[in-house]
């Protein structure tokens, strides 16, 4: 008991005294999850309407391919990237390895088919009625992905928060591609494993508290958009 | 001639309907017939149809988030929009056009998305159901605005509601099993259904055409084949209208017998037709006009009716509708 006692004192510790090198981890984590996010809404969301708003065979394969990146593992995806960016690689002259850049491709990779897959299944879980009067409209591709965007508000919110959650939780990608080097490529999650791996509980402990803190206001500020009333 | 096939091996439907010339097309039948199907293939919400060139209302009315207004104007020009302001007016929506179109009523909806699309500039306007989500005093008036604003583009309107069917069509499409099985001027196929099919489809009913001779308050006369036909409407004197009525509401008198309670409308003539129509009779009547009864064998048998006897028939003025023609 006392071990926990002690445990919890020193987190509390490192939170409250929220030195540097936690602030530059945490500064890090929101700018390559918050990006990777937004490139994986940019892209996924436009791609989840697509393949939702008509049937066609390539729509069925981009469909099967998205429903496998929801499920692809972390460390698969860092390992991908990594070859994409290695020094001999199609990516190697940008010089890319080790770096947030690296970090925020492979995490977008993630985040793409998490966002096209959600969008995708709140509009087809549109009412019939719904999709008729969509397609009664006459509207453009554009403009009609517009309207059920907007009538499926609450799962394009959805899907933004699942990819962000996807993101900035997982440790495979960002370790493969970005190394956890100190000061340069350290997240939260890889600085987790980094001091669970050295036994300093406290400190893992302090970043995933800021991790959940993260998350939670990040979630309470989604719920708040999603509840905005049309 | 188009041709309208669903799916590939027609299962569901499989007929064609005349649409060179624009006019007001009811095609009516019963649930299941197949009339959503051709809407849908002529509006090419269903692939493989002629796909005709339309503004095309389904039948349930749904509106997307957003304000009725914005609902009002989607997917139209600045032209058509003007033109939708001025339909939701007319369709009594003006006051209505700020609230969250969630809030609104089902028949609101309706006349809401009947002002939107009937606004789209497209030769032909595809309904289904379009008085379908509306209370009872709202639907003729409703009618009368859809018909004035459709002017003389072409509309292919889809319904199993007898009234709706006699006031908003000029043509008629009686659809039985994915099948047209009768077309002709509304009053045509009433008068003279195609088989016993098609009639017991229709329902049994009185419809002619005629034009006002007179208005007194409520009701107004029609001359209706050297007769005269009280009813229930404000159409001007002179107009050519169309009256109808159901043959439940036809009662049928011996022809000595004077008496026709409080029905404005009291005819002498002579049977033609007594026809079964399931458990009941129907009694077809030349009155100078020609009237469908329908009684029960028991009524039959009281009046000792056959063919050729001389009877009194009467409908009250107030089951009879007057419509413009």
């Amino acid at each position: 008991m006392a071990f926990l006692r002690e445990l919890l004192a020193d987190t509390v510790r490192a939170l409250v005294s929220f030195g540097p090198e936690l602030r530059e981890v945490v500064w890090l984590t929101l700018f390559v999850a918050g990006t990777a996010t937004l490139i994986g809404v940019l892209v996924g969301i436009p791609l989840g309407s697509w393949l939702a708003l008509g049937e066609s065979r390539i729509r069925r394969i981009w469909r099967l391919a998205v429903n496998v990146g929801m499920g692809m593992p972390p460390v698969l995806a860092g390992l991908l990237i990594l070859i994409l960016v290695w020094d001999d690689g199609p990516l190697g002259q940008a010089r890319l390895l080790f770096t947030p850049a690296a970090m925020i491709i492979a995490q977008a990779f993630l985040a793409i088919p998490i966002a096209a897959g959600v969008t995708a299944a709140a509009i087809r879980g549109l009412a019939p009625a719904a999709r008729e009067q969509l397609d009664a409209l006459g509207l453009g591709r554009a403009a009609t992905a517009r309207v059920a965007l907007a009538e499926v508000w609450p799962g394009v919110v959805a899907a933004v928060a699942a990819a962000f959650g996807r993101v900035v939780s997982e440790v495979g990608a960002v370790l493969v591609v970005g190394g956890n080097i100190a000061g340069e490529t350290r997240v939260l999650t890889t600085a987790i494993v980094q001091e669970a791996r050295q036994a300093d509980f406290a400190t893992a402990l302090a970043f995933g508290a800021v991790l959940m803190v993260i998350a939670l206001v990040i979630n309470v500020f989604l719920a708040r958009v999603e509840s905005r009333r049309w | 001639m188009v041709t309208l096939r669903f799916p590939a091996d027609g299962s569901v439907l499989d007929t064609s309907l005349d649409l060179a010339e624009p006019s007001r097309v009811v095609v009516f039948g019963p649930n299941g017939a197949g009339k959503t199907t051709l809407l849908r293939l002529l509006a090419g919400t269903l692939p493989h149809g002629p796909s005709l060139e339309s503004a095309y209302l389904p039948q349930t009315p749904y509106v997307f988030r957003g304000t009725a207004g914005w609902n009002l104007g989607l997917g139209l020009d600045a032209e058509e929009a003007a033109r939708a302001a001025h339909l939701a007016n007319r369709l009594r929506m003006s006051e209505r056009l700020s609230a969250p179109a969630r809030e609104l009523s089902g028949g609101e909806r309706q006349r809401l998305l009947l002002a939107r699309t009937i606004a789209r500039r497209r030769p032909w306007v595809l309904l289904d159901e379009p008085l379908g989500a509306l209370d009872a005093q709202d639907r003729m008036q409703v009618a009368r605005v859809l018909v004035e604003e459709l002017g003389d583009r072409g509309a292919v309107i889809v319904t199993h509601d007898r009234d709706e069917a006699a006031v908003l069509g000029e043509v008629l499409a009686v659809l039985i099993d994915g099948k047209i099985r009768q077309v002709g001027p509304v009053a045509e196929v009433f008068a003279q259904p195609a088989g016993a099919e098609v009639a017991a489809t229709l329902g049994i009913a009185n419809l002619a055409d005629g034009t006002v001779q007179a208005v007194d308050g409520p009701l107004c006369a029609v001359g209706v084949g050297g007769q005269t036909v009280w009813g229930v409407g404000d159409q001007p004197d002179g107009s050519h209208v169309r009256v109808f009525f159901a043959a439940e509401s036809v009662t049928v008198f011996g022809s000595t017998d004077q008496s026709a309670g409080s029905a404005r409308n009291r005819w002498v003539g002579t049977v033609e037709e007594i026809r079964p129509a399931g458990r009941l009779v129907e009694v077809v009547v030349d009155a100078g006009l020609p009237v469908v009864a329908l009684l029960t064998p028991g009524s039959l048998e009281a009046l000792s009716l056959q063919v050729g006897s001389e009877v009194a028939v009467a409908v009250k003025a107030t089951s009879v509708r007057v419509v413009p023609a």
